[in-house]
């Protein structure tokens, strides 16, 4: 039995490999284009307020306690739950793109693995990480709701930034 | 992987032969490769893969050498070189771990991440237990070099769906690296598990006929894939390349955004 589950393991191994090696579809470029105008860049500002508007429970508590519409409230949570979903999955495709983004000038040699390299690395897990978190979150408790008791100990203080900025620079000057 | 699998003294029989046979070729492919490389000037690009085939190639021929001048000494070597190889071959999938990302700096190191995460688990919970609780050193090797190769398929499983996942188009060399060793390795479980089930009596033979086959099957494939350098194919993106600062910049700013997010 043992012999069967292991020979099924490697018949199903390789007809994953060559499945997965089979060059992927590219994106017809009116697709792409499509696919890229829901997820605009996190350079613009307007788009980042758009998150201060849709994660803040201030107009939904107006119309419940202030004019009294219970109702009109909770469907105004309820869109903007539809909303923070939408943005929080534009912000993940965007995210998705710049970790895509080849490189400018790559070098034909292997680099080596400097800590530039590593860190960013941990940060692409960390956000994707946090992310999802965010997601599931919104789904189940909705927007309003306190997303993390206490992450504290993940702060990033414009000191890491500089610290980073440093490491990005030794890293890329490795790399030249 | 060893170009003298197929040359352990305790065969007898015709299969014996056409195992000697099979692993010769697999030696002549090993040469190939390494020839091709320095042809190509590939060693460079591809550090880990050569330093193995070069460990494979002065192996193979440390064992011939031990074969036919020091018989007695033979299986204690082999079983030696055979261990041995069954944890350098953990470089091959360095190799392909350090070029899958390479082209993109956000990730560039996810492969190795990966690797490094699947083998220590796996290495930890599946191939130890085998080392210190099984019975008889048969077993034990046989179990081991079973556990290994399972390991091994996953992790070039992980990397394949992560290089799927985020678009990575892998190019001639990477992708016939991944698809010679997964032929390796699917032989190499289907092989070392009969083994185990039908012992030594049953399928010794078919084993050391069986091994170098799957090997020279693998070496013929990276030959083929590492006959020239081709540079990997960069996929026609919607955004412009960005330098390696950038990028780190871009990811800074996306984590302090969401954190600032998480934090109201």
């Amino acid at each position: 039995m043992i012999t069967l589950i292991y020979a099924g393991i490697a018949i199903a191994f390789l007809i994953l490999v060559i499945g997965l090696l089979h060059k992927p579809q590219p994106l017809d470029p009116d697709e792409a284009l499509a696919a890229k105008s829901h997820a605009p860049s996190i350079g613009k500002g307007h788009w980042l307020h758009l998150s201060e508007r849709i994660f803040d429970p201030s107009d939904a508590r107006w119309l419940a306690e202030e004019l009294a519409f219970p109702k009109l409230a909770k469907s105004l949570m309820l869109g903007r739950k539809r909303l923070a979903i939408h943005w929080l999955e534009a912000l993940q495709a965007s995210f998705d793109d710049l970790v895509r983004t080849p490189k400018i000038t790559p070098s034909e040699a292997p680099e080596a693995n400097s800590p530039g390299s590593w860190q960013m690395l941990w940060l692409t897990l960390r956000f994707k990480f946090l992310v999802s978190y965010a997601l599931l979150v919104v789904k189940l408790v909705g927007p309003y709701h306190r997303l993390i008791p206490s992450f504290s100990w993940m702060s990033f203080s414009p000191g890491s930034e500089r610290s980073f900025r440093r490491a990005a620079w030794a890293n890329s000057r490795n790399s030249h | 992987m060893h170009g003298v699998r197929g040359a352990c003294p305790s065969l007898v029989g015709s299969m014996q032969n056409a195992g000697v046979a099979i692993s010769l070729c697999a030696f002549v492919l090993v040469g190939i490769v390494l020839l091709r490389g320095i042809v190509g000037k590939c060693f460079k690009l591809f550090p880990l893969f050569y330093s193995y085939m070069i460990y494979v190639f002065c192996g193979s021929i440390l064992m011939y050498l031990v074969y036919w001048l020091e018989r007695q000494a033979y299986p204690t070597a082999f079983w030696l070189y055979y261990l041995v190889t069954i944890l350098v071959e953990f470089t091959v999938l360095a190799e392909i771990s350090d070029q899958v990302f390479r082209l993109f700096p956000a990730i560039r190191n996810l492969g190795r991440a990966l690797t490094i995460a699947i083998s220590a688990a796996f290495g930890l919970l599946y191939m130890l237990p085998v080392v210190l609780w099984s019975t008889g050193r048969a077993a034990a090797l046989l179990d081991f070099a079973l556990r290994a190769s399972v390991t091994k398929a996953v992790v070039l499983a992980a990397l394949l769906i992560a290089a799927r996942h985020y678009g990575s188009e892998l190019g001639k060399n990477v992708a016939g690296l991944m698809l010679g060793f997964s032929i390796y390795l699917g032989v190499n479980v289907a092989n070392l598990a009969a083994a185990k089930l039908y012992g030594r009596a049953l399928y010794s033979e078919i084993y050391w006929m069986m091994t170098p086959i799957g090997y020279a099957l693998c070496l013929l494939v990276w030959a083929v894939a590492l006959w020239e350098y081709a540079p990997m194919p960069r996929r026609i993106s919607p955004v412009a390349g960005r330098d390696s600062e950038a990028v780190a910049l871009e990811l800074t700013r996306f984590n302090s955004e969401l954190s600032k997010l998480l934090h109201k």
